[in-house]
C-alpha cells in the first residue's frame, strides 16, 4: 500500500573515538512526507543528518536512496544525487543577490562571462516552483528579513533537484508569521513528492507539520510512529527516558512586596512600558521576536539608553546607566545570546561564572582578583546548578547549550541578586536541561527573589509564571494572572497590536 | 602535573623552543654569540622594543592595534630634547614626557570609544601626525647634548646591567602582574574576547579601552626616554618601523589579533627572538638587505606553527 521509501537508513552506526554517536538507527522516509526527527542535544540527530548528507561515512550500516544502496563520499555526492541539507546557521553570502546565492558555485556562463539574464530567469523559476514566487531574485540578501533568507536557503537546496530535504532547526530564529510561511513552503514541497526530514526542539511544530516522528535517545531509535498517534507529553517522556508527572514546576511561593517597578519606559523600541515584579514571584514576559522584550530588560539595567520613564527598586527611584550599577544594586540581566553577549568563549567555566561578581567587588582585594575564592564559589555554583563538565577549568566553548546556559545562570546567581532578569534562558537547549531550569526558576522565587522570565515558548511561560505580560510593538499589551493565563489569551494579546506583515529586523 | 601539561602545549613554550633553537644555531656558527657581553647587548637592544611591545600587548589583547608607536617614540624624544635645551629640569622633562604619553593614549581612547573610529585608522593617522610634528619641531635635524642625569636612563649602568634593561624588566614585571592578577587585567582579556558580553557583565568597556591605549602611549614615552638617552641624541627619524616589530613580537609570543589571547611572557620571548635574530645576523655578517628578508621569514614561520595547531577547516 505504501510507496517505496525515498530514503532508508539500515542499522546505521557511527563510532567516534571513544563515543558511539549513533547506534543501529533505521529510519524510513517516504516521498511527500514530513518526518520529524527529535531528541535531546547529543542524542545523535546531527550525526544522523551528516551520515545521510555524506559529510562522513558510517562505521556500520547502509543507506538506501530511491530503492538503491548508496555510498556518498562527500556532501557533493549526496547533493548531486538529490539529498540537500539546510543547516541551522544560514550559509548565505550577505552582499550578493538571491539568484547569485542560489547558483553560487555554478553561475550560468556565456563566453566566460556570467549570463545574468539566464541566472535571474532560472532563479525566478526555482523560487516560483517552491512557492516563493514573491521573492525577487535580484534582491540583495543582507537586506532581507531572516525568514526570507531561510526561504532562499531552501530554494538553494532545492535547486539541485532535491528529492530529499533535511531541515535542521529551521525555525530557531523565525517569528510566528515567518514560521507559518515556512510551513506553507514545506507543504508545497510535500505535494511535489519531496521527502522532508524536519529536526526541531519545538514539539508544537512537530505536531503541526510532520506526518510521522522519529525519536532518538543516546544515539538509538526509541520509536518511529505516526505523529497523530502520540502526544507531546509522550514524546518528551521518550526523549528524556522517564515519565514526567508535570513538566513545569511552580514551586511554593507567595508573591511579596514590589521589588522592581518600571513606569512609562520609552526608547527607540519601547513605547511607554509599565511593569513590575514582586519578591517571590516569577513574572513571564511573552512576545515575538522584535516585540521589545529584550530591549525592556536591557533598558532596565542600563544597557540601552532610555528616552523617558522611571525605574523603582524597592520603591526608590533608580536610574542605572550601566549594567554594573544595576548589578551593584542587585538587579542582574542574563542575555539570551549566550555566545554573542553572555559568555566568553575560550575561557574556562570558573572565569565565566565570576566576571560579573568581580565587577561589583566580590572576590577582589585591593584590585586583585582572589582566584582561590573565585574557584571555590564557581565550583559550588556549578555543582548546585548541575553543570556537567569534567572540571571548572573546561573552556565553555566545549559545553553543550544546556550546560552553557547553566554557566550563564551561575554567573548571575553567584551574586545573590534580588531581581533576576532572564532573557530566554531555555533557547536552543534540550528538554532535560529545560526542566532543570524551570525548577531552578521556581526555587529562586521560593527563596524570595524576584524573577522575570522572558520566553518565546508559550507552554513554558504558562507553566512557570505566576503572572504574565504579553508584549508587542514595544508595548505591554496585557497583564494576565491566575486562571486568565491560557494559551489562547496570551496569543491573542501578543498578536493584538502587532501589525500582521511585521518582520523582525 | 596538569600545570606542566598546559605549560608544554602553550604558545609561549613553543616560541621559547624556537628561541632556543635559533640561539643554538648562532652559538654554533658564531664564536662571539654566547659571550656574556653579547648576551647583555642583546638584552639592551631588545629593551626598547620590549617596552613598546608590552604596551602593544595590552592593546592587542583588546583586539585593537596601535600603529603610532614608532612615531610617538620619536616625537617624545624630540619634545624632551627641546625642553632640555630650553632649560627645563630633567625630572620635570620626564614627568611631562610621561604626561605626553598619557595624552596620546587619551586621544586614541576618546576617538575609539566616544567617536567610534577603528583603532587601525586612528593610530595610522597619529602615526603620520606624530612623525610630521617630529619633523616640524626638530626642523628635520638631530638634536644633541643632554645632561648626564637624563642620559642615565638610556646609557647608564648599575653594576654590569644597563639601566635600560632594568627599566624593561621592571616594567614587564608590573605589566605581567596587572594582566595576570588584577581585575583590570581580567577585564582586558574579557573585552578582547567578547566586548558585548563584557559590557553586559558590568565591565566598563570604554574605561578598559582608554586604559590600554594610555599604557601604549606611556610605553612609547618610556621607550623615547630610554632611546634618546642611549643615543645621546633625538633624531626625527628615530624608531621608524618599530610598530611592525612590536606587533610581530606580540603575535610571535602567542597573542591573537582577534583579542583575548596573549601574555607578557610570550611577548618578551617574541621580542628576544627578534633581538637574537638581528644580533646573530650581524655577527654572521649577513648583508642588510637579506637581514630584512630573513627576519620576515622567521616571523612567518613562528606564526605559522602556532596557526597550524588550530587551523580552521574551510567549510
Amino acid at each position: 500500500m505504501k510507496p517505496t521509501p525515498v530514503l532508508e537508513t539500515l542499522n546505521l552506526t557511527k563510532v567516534f573515538p571513544g563515543v558511539v554517536a549513533l547506534d543501529d538507527v533505521s529510519l524510513t522516509l517516504y516521498p511527500g512526507e514530513v518526518l520529524g526527527l527529535v531528541g535531546e542535544n547529543g542524542a545523535g540527530k546531527s550525526t544522523l543528518m551528516k551520515l545521510i548528507g555524506g559529510v562522513f561515512p558510517p562505521t556500520r550500516g547502509r543507506i538506501r536512496y530511491r530503492g538503491e544502496e548508496v555510498q556518498f563520499r562527500t556532501p557533493k555526492d549526496a547533493l548531486d544525487a538529490g539529498i540537500s541539507i539546510v543547516y541551522q546557521e544560514l550559509n548565505l553570502i550577505p552582499h550578493l543577490s538571491v539568484a547569485e546565492n542560489i547558483f553560487i558555485n555554478r553561475l550560468p556562463r556565456r563566453r566566460g562571462f556570467v549570463d545574468w539574464g539566464r541566472l535571474y530567469r532560472d532563479a525566478a523559476r526555482i523560487l516560483e516552483a517552491s512557492g516563493m514566487g514573491e521573492i525577487d531574485p535580484r534582491a540583495i540578501v543582507s537586506g532581507l528579513p531572516i525568514g526570507v533568507k531561510q526561504s532562499v536557503e531552501i530554494a538553494k537546496a532545492l535547486s539541485y533537484d532535491a528529492r530529499v530535504l533535511l531541515l535542521d532547526e529551521p525555525t530557531s530564529s523565525l517569528t510566528g508569521p515567518e514560521i507559518e510561511n515556512l510551513f506553507g513552503v514545506i507543504r508545497r514541497l510535500q505535494e511535489q513528492g519531496i521527502g522532508i526530514v524536519y529536526v526541531s526542539h519545538h514539539l508544537d511544530e512537530i505536531f503541526e507539520i510532520t506526518d510521522r516522528v522519529h525519536v532518538l535517545r543516546d544515539g538509538r531509535t526509541v520509536v518511529e510512529m505516526p505523529t497523530a498517534e502520540t502526544t507531546e507529553e509522550a514524546i518528551v517522556a521518550r526523549m528524556v527516558g522517564r515519565d514526567l508527572q508535570d513538566i513545569y514546576y511552580k514551586g511554593d511561593h507567595r508573591p511579596g512586596e514590589v521589588a522592581l517597578e518600571a513606569r512609562g519606559l520609552s526608547d527607540a523600541v519601547l513605547d511607554g512600558v509599565d511593569f513590575h515584579v514582586r519578591r517571590s514571584e516569577v513574572v513571564g514576559i511573552y512576545g515575538l521576536l522584535g516585540s521589545g522584550r529584550t530591549e525592556l530588560l536591557k533598558a532596565i539595567v542600563g544597557a540601552r539608553p532610555l528616552r523617558a520613564g522611571e525605574v523603582r527598586l524597592r520603591g526608590r527611584p533608580v536610574r542605572f546607566r550601566h549594567p554594573q550599577e544595576a548589578a551593584r544594586a542587585g538587579v542582574i540581566y542574563s542575555s539570551e545570546d549566550r555566545k554573542g553577549e553572555n559568555l566568553f568563549f575560550g575561557q574556562p567555566i570558573w572565569k565565566n561564572e565570576t566576571y560579573l561578581a568581580l565587577q561589583i567587588g566580590r572576590f577582589v582585594r585591593m584590585g586583585f582578583a582572589q582566584v582561590a575564592e573565585e574557584r571555590r564559589a564557581a565550583e559550588a555554583y556549578s555543582r548546585k546548578l548541575g553543570v556537567k563538565a569534567p572540571s571548572i577549568d573546561v573552556d565553555v566553548y566545549h559545553l553543550s547549550g544546556g550546560n552553557q546556559q547553566k554557566v550563564c545562570l551561575a554567573k548571575a546567581l553567584i551574586n545573590d541578586p534580588e531581581v533576576v532578569l532572564l532573557d530566554e534562558p531555555t533557547r536552543g537547549i534540550d528538554v532535560g536541561a529545560k526542566l532543570e531550569i524551570y525548577k531552578l526558576i521556581a526555587e529562586l522565587a521560593d527563596q524570595g527573589k524576584a524573577v522575570v522570565f522572558v520566553s518565546s515558548e508559550l507552554p513554558e511561560v504558562i507553566g512557570c509564571a505566576d503572572r504574565v505580560y504579553t508584549m508587542a510593538g514595544g508595548r505591554i499589551t496585557a497583564e494576565l494572572t491566575g486562571e486568565a493565563i491560557t494559551e489562547e489569551n496570551v496569543l491573542r494579546y501578543c498578536l493584538q497590536t502587532a501589525s500582521p506583515g511585521e518582520a523582525a529586523p | 602535573m596538569k600545570l606542566n601539561k598546559s605549560l608544554l602545549s602553550s604558545s609561549e613554550f613553543i616560541v621559547f623552543l624556537g628561541l632556543l633553537a635559533v640561539g643554538a644555531f648562532f652559538a654554533f656558527t658564531s664564536p662571539v654569540f654566547l659571550t656574556k657581553f653579547n648576551l647583555l647587548n642583546i638584552l639592551l637592544q631588545s629593551s626598547i622594543q620590549g617596552i613598546i611591545a608590552i604596551g602593544m600587548t595590552f592593546v592587542i589583547l583588546t583586539a585593537g592595534i596601535d600603529l603610532s608607536v614608532g612615531s610617538v617614540v620619536a616625537l617624545s624624544g624630540v619634545l624632551m630634547a627641546l625642553m632640555l635645551h630650553g632649560g627645563v629640569p630633567v625630572w620635570a622633562v620626564i614627568l611631562i614626557n610621561l604626561a605626553f604619553g598619557v595624552a596620546v593614549g587619551v586621544f586614541h581612547g576618546f576617538s575609539i570609544t566616544k567617536i567610534g573610529m577603528a583603532p587601525f585608522i586612528v593610530t595610522l593617522a597619529t602615526m603620520a601626525m606624530a612623525r610630521g610634528l617630529t619633523m616640524v619641531f626638530s626642523d628635520g635635524k638631530t638634536i644633541f647634548d643632554f645632561p648626564p642625569a637624563f642620559e642615565f636612563f638610556g646609557a647608564g649602568q648599575i653594576g654590569p646591567i644597563s639601566v635600560a634593561v632594568i627599566i624593561f624588566l621592571l616594567y614587564a614585571l608590573v605589566a605581567e602582574v596587572v594582566l595576570r592578577s588584577t581585575v583590570l587585567g581580567r577585564n582586558i582579556y574579557a573585552v578582547g574576547s567578547n566586548i558585548q558580553a563584557a559590557a553586559l557583565s558590568g565591565i566598563r568597556t570604554h574605561g578598559v579601552l582608554y586604559f590600554v591605549y594610555i599604557v601604549s602611549g606611556v610605553s612609547c614615552a618610556i621607550a623615547g626616554l630610554v632611546l634618546t638617552g642611549r643615543l645621546g641624541a633625538a633624531m626625527p627619524t628615530a624608531a621608524m618601523g618599530y610598530e611592525l616589530d612590536a606587533i610581530a613580537a606580540v603575535i610571535i609570543g602567542g597573542a591573537s589579533l582577534m583579542g583575548g589571547k596573549g601574555t607578557i611572557v610570550g611577548t618578551i620571548i617574541g621580542v628576544l627572538l627578534i633581538g637574537v635574530i638581528n644580533n646573530g645576523m650581524n655577527l654572521l655578517n649577513v648583508p642588510p638587505f637579506w637581514q630584512s628578508f630573513l627576519k620576515g621569514a622567521v616571523i612567518f614561520l613562528a606564526v605559522m606553527i602556532d596557526s597550524l595547531k588550530n587551523r580552521p577547516s574551510e567549510v
